[in-house]
Parts: C-alpha cells; sequence; structure tokens
C-alpha cells in the first residue's frame, strides 16, 4: 500500500506536476513568473489554494525544530504604537498609521496637469534632444540602463490582499495581478510609480479587480525601473485621476524588488 | 502598554492552546488587548521563524512587527475549527518573512544551508509552542524516507526559505538537477504523507 514507484519527475502528469507546484509554491522555492502565477492562483483557484494548504499543514510542524528567540523590547512598542482601540479590525482601513507618512510624501510632488502629461512632456524634450530617434513610432531610447532581472513588487493591500507586479526588463512588459481584487462600484484604485529622482510620480493605470493585466511600458517609465523603487496605490473615482485634480488618498505602498 | 510583557510560560499544553484560540477569537471580535496576550505567549516561537529565514536581527524584527500588526487586520480570517492557532500563525509568519525575503533588500540572508542539513537534535525551547505531536512525528518519518540530497534542499527550502537557483548554486549543481532532486522528494513525500493519512482514516481518527 505505501511502497511508491520510485516516480521520475520527467514523466508526471500535469496533475502530479500541479500537485508537487503547490508544494514549491508552500516551501518557498518558486520565483519570478512561477511565484507571480501561483499568488494569482491562490485565489482563483480552490483547488490550488487547498493543495497549498495541505502542504503547510504538513510541513507548519517542522517549525517545532527552529529554536525561539527573544525579540527586542521596542518590538512591542512599535505594534502597540499601530493599535487603534476604536478601530475594528473589520474596518481597519489598510495600516492608516504606516500610510500616513507616506501620503505626505506624495502630496509633495505636484499633481499639475497630471502624471500622463508631464511623462509626454519628458519624452517630447527626449525626441527633440535625440536627432537619432526613431522619428515615426515616436518611441524613445531609455533615459539610462533599465535593470536586467525581472522586478517584483507584492503591495499589501487592506488587511488581506495583496497586489503583485513584475516588471519584465526584457520585454518591457509589465504584469500587474489584482487577483482577489473586487470592484465596489464607485473607486478605482490607481497604480503609481515613484520615480527615484523625485520627479513626477508616473501612472501606471488603473487595476482591473480580479484579473492579471499585462502591458507594454512606455520607455519614459522604464527608464525608471530599478531595485527599490516605490510605487503607490491611490483610490480614486471610476476610471483613475481625472485630470486636473489632486490624487486620492494612498491607500497602499510598495517597492520593486529584484526577483 | 509599555508594561513589561510576562515571560511566556510552557504553552504547550492543551490549556495555553485553548487559551491562545480563546485570544484570537476576542481578537477577531476587536479586542485589541487580546493581541499582548498573544504575543506573549508567542513571540519567541515567530520571532525564531522569522530570524532563521532572514538571518538578520533588525529585519526579522521588522517581519515580526509586521505579522502582529497584520494578524491584528485580519485575526478574522483565522479559523478556530480548522487549524490550531500556533499552526496557522507559524505558517503566516513564514509567509510573512519569504514574502520579504523575496520582494524586499534581504538577500539570501539566512545561515548557510549545511548547517541547516543536520537538523540541530535538541529540544525546542519550553515556550515554543508545539504545533502537532503526531504530524510533526509523521513529517519527520516520511521525510527521513527520502533520498538525502531530497532531504537536505527540502529541509534548506522549509528553514531558510531559499528558492531553487539559490540552492543550486549553493550546491554547485545544475538548476535542472536540484529541481529533479526536490520534486522527486515531494512526490515521494506525497505519497507518504497520504498513506499516513488513509491509515488514519481507517483507524477512525481522522480529525
Amino acid at each position: 500500500m505505501t511502497d511508491t514507484p520510485d516516480q521520475k519527475p520527467e514523466n508526471m502528469t500535469p496533475q502530479e506536476r500541479e500537485r508537487i507546484l503547490a508544494a514549491e509554491f508552500s516551501l518557498g522555492l518558486l520565483e519570478g513568473e512561477e511565484l507571480l502565477s501561483a499568488r494569482g492562483r491562490m485565489t482563483n483557484d480552490p483547488d490550488f489554494a487547498w493543495r497549498r494548504q495541505w502542504w503547510d499543514d504538513w510541513f507548519v510542524p517542522l517549525s517545532d525544530d527552529v529554536r525561539g528567540a527573544e525579540p527586542s523590547s521596542h518590538v512591542w512598542d512599535a505594534i502597540s504604537a499601530q493599535l487603534q482601540p476604536q478601530a475594528a479590525p473589520a474596518q481597519a482601513d489598510v495600516s492608516n498609521v504606516v500610510l500616513l507618512d507616506m501620503e505626505r510624501r506624495v502630496r509633495r510632488w505636484k499633481w499639475t496637469a497630471g502624471a500622463a502629461s508631464a511623462a509626454a512632456a519628458v519624452a517630447l524634450a527626449l525626441f527633440v534632444s535625440t536627432p537619432s530617434a526613431p522619428p515615426i513610432s515616436g518611441e524613445t531610447p531609455p533615459l539610462m540602463a533599465a535593470a536586467e532581472a525581472p522586478l517584483m513588487a507584492s503591495i499589501p493591500v487592506g488587511d488581506t490582499l495583496r497586489l503583485g507586479v513584475t516588471f519584465l526588463p526584457d520585454s518591457d512588459e509589465m504584469l500587474v495581478s489584482a487577483a482577489g481584487f473586487t470592484a465596489d462600484g464607485v473607486h478605482d484604485h490607481e497604480l503609481w510609480l515613484v520615480p527615484a529622482d523625485g520627479s513626477a510620480l508616473q501612472s501606471l493605470g488603473v487595476v482591473v479587480p480580479g484579473e492579471e493585466r499585462r502591458v507594454t511600458l512606455a520607455s519614459e517609465i522604464v527608464s525608471n525601473m530599478g531595485d527599490g523603487v516605490e510605487l503607490v496605490l491611490t483610490r480614486e473615482p471610476l476610471g483613475g485621476k481625472p485630470e486636473g485634480v489632486d490624487a486620492g488618498p494612498v491607500v497602499a505602498q510598495g517597492a520593486f524588488g529584484a526577483v | 502598554m509599555s508594561a513589561p510583557l510576562p515571560t511566556p510560560e510552557k504553552t504547550s499544553s492543551p490549556e495555553a492552546r485553548e487559551a491562545l484560540r480563546a485570544a484570537m477569537v476576542r481578537l477577531a471580535e476587536g479586542d485589541s488587548a487580546a493581541l499582548e496576550e498573544i504575543y506573549s505567549a508567542t513571540r519567541v516561537k515567530l520571532f525564531g521563524i522569522c530570524y532563521r529565514i532572514l538571518g538578520d536581527r533588525k529585519e526579522a524584527e521588522d517581519a515580526l512587527q509586521d505579522v502582529y500588526v497584520n494578524l491584528w487586520q485580519r485575526a478574522d480570517r483565522y479559523d478556530p475549527q480548522r487549524a490550531s492557532p500556533i499552526s496557522w500563525l507559524a505558517t503566516f509568519a513564514r509567509n510573512r518573512a519569504i514574502d520579504r525575503l523575496r520582494t524586499g533588500k534581504v538577500r539570501s540572508g539566512a545561515v548557510p544551508v549545511e548547517e541547516a542539513a543536520p537538523l540541530p537534535d535538541e529540544t525546542p525551547l519550553a515556550d515554543a509552542l508545539l504545533v502537532n505531536a503526531e504530524r510533526d512525528a509523521q513529517i519527520h518519518k516520511c521525510l527521513n524516507g527520502l533520498d538525502e540530497n531530497a532531504q537536505t534542499y527540502i529541509r534548506a527550502a522549509f528553514f531558510e526559505g531559499r528558492t531553487y537557483a539559490q540552492l543550486a548554486e549553493t550546491a554547485d549543481v545544475p538548476l535542472g538537477t536540484m529541481k529533479s532532486w526536490i520534486r522527486r522528494g515531494l512526490i515521494k513525500l506525497r505519497a507518504c504523507l497520504e498513506a499516513s493519512e488513509a491509515s488514519d482514516e481507517q483507524k477512525g481518527g481522522a480529525a
């Protein structure tokens, strides 16, 4: 009953591959696109989520072998400073305290005629000063060498969700995985890149709830991509930030890291 | 709030588990005072897990803070019927630490893989909540039945949150070889664990 044929991974059926994928995900072996896709499936694919849970439950007793350690007392001080007695967990609107500072930072940027036109101005300036640029496409070469390895950001949103953002430098494509997000019918959420040089935020578009979106980025955005570059998510009216008004409140933030 | 925390007591008892479960339920109902109770009972274990994965005290403390703040925000997700509170918390902490490892500036900070290979055969700290002794014995038994490479690297993945690529680099073998070792091991491991579940059911001991 317990004798197991020494099955070779190469001969796995797709079904077996699936089960093993859930184990790989549980252990943390995956990275890059595989990791992103596995994360997305946690909300889209109940069978996969169940498998992952099955492995988690089996692996977790191993953590009894990890030696415990005493954290410094300031950890509790920091945690308790973030507890707001009035706010019940269900209504806790993201981690407001953490975000306040980010929001203040974002306010410092002038939301003039909108980031799109600011980006267009950058592109135009570059076009003018680069006579060799191909005139027809209007595409400009990146301002600086973009990062080579895929970049990934996992942005915690609210108290349960994560927005997965991956940038693939070899194709200038960005994947935004909003699995598990639902539309409230009143707001949209818009994702922004915070250029490291302090220039105006660049819109990465409105997040489509429940979907994985793949877009090719304009070169003026690509040139700002890099390890550690920050992203913010703002709450906007449906359709995204209207022209000529300030962006809505920052509801989440994260940073790209090399995968 | 900033009063010194009580030293964790020995909490592997059923009473301690029930106390923790009750605190989690109170937290989910919005009682933020329950968090302090949960923190004092579980911080040593969860910090150990974060520290082991991140390999850096400061990072591990940031991760720990993140774990409890998130716990407070999403305690309503914990289903007291389904899992023991400490196993839920341990999984939660490990996942947060791994997320941090994958997306943050921390790069493979964990202790070297050789140190993890033969697990220190020490008794876990007296204040560690034991997750589940029976399942613990079973996963160890099944892991011990695997080829040495599979055992070593599955453990390294679990304890240090290393990816296939990092493990292959450490072991100085091609990525395909590492994947093959581990996948072969996982196939056998699954068969062994499923067999133990099946025999549990036959004994009528299914939970």
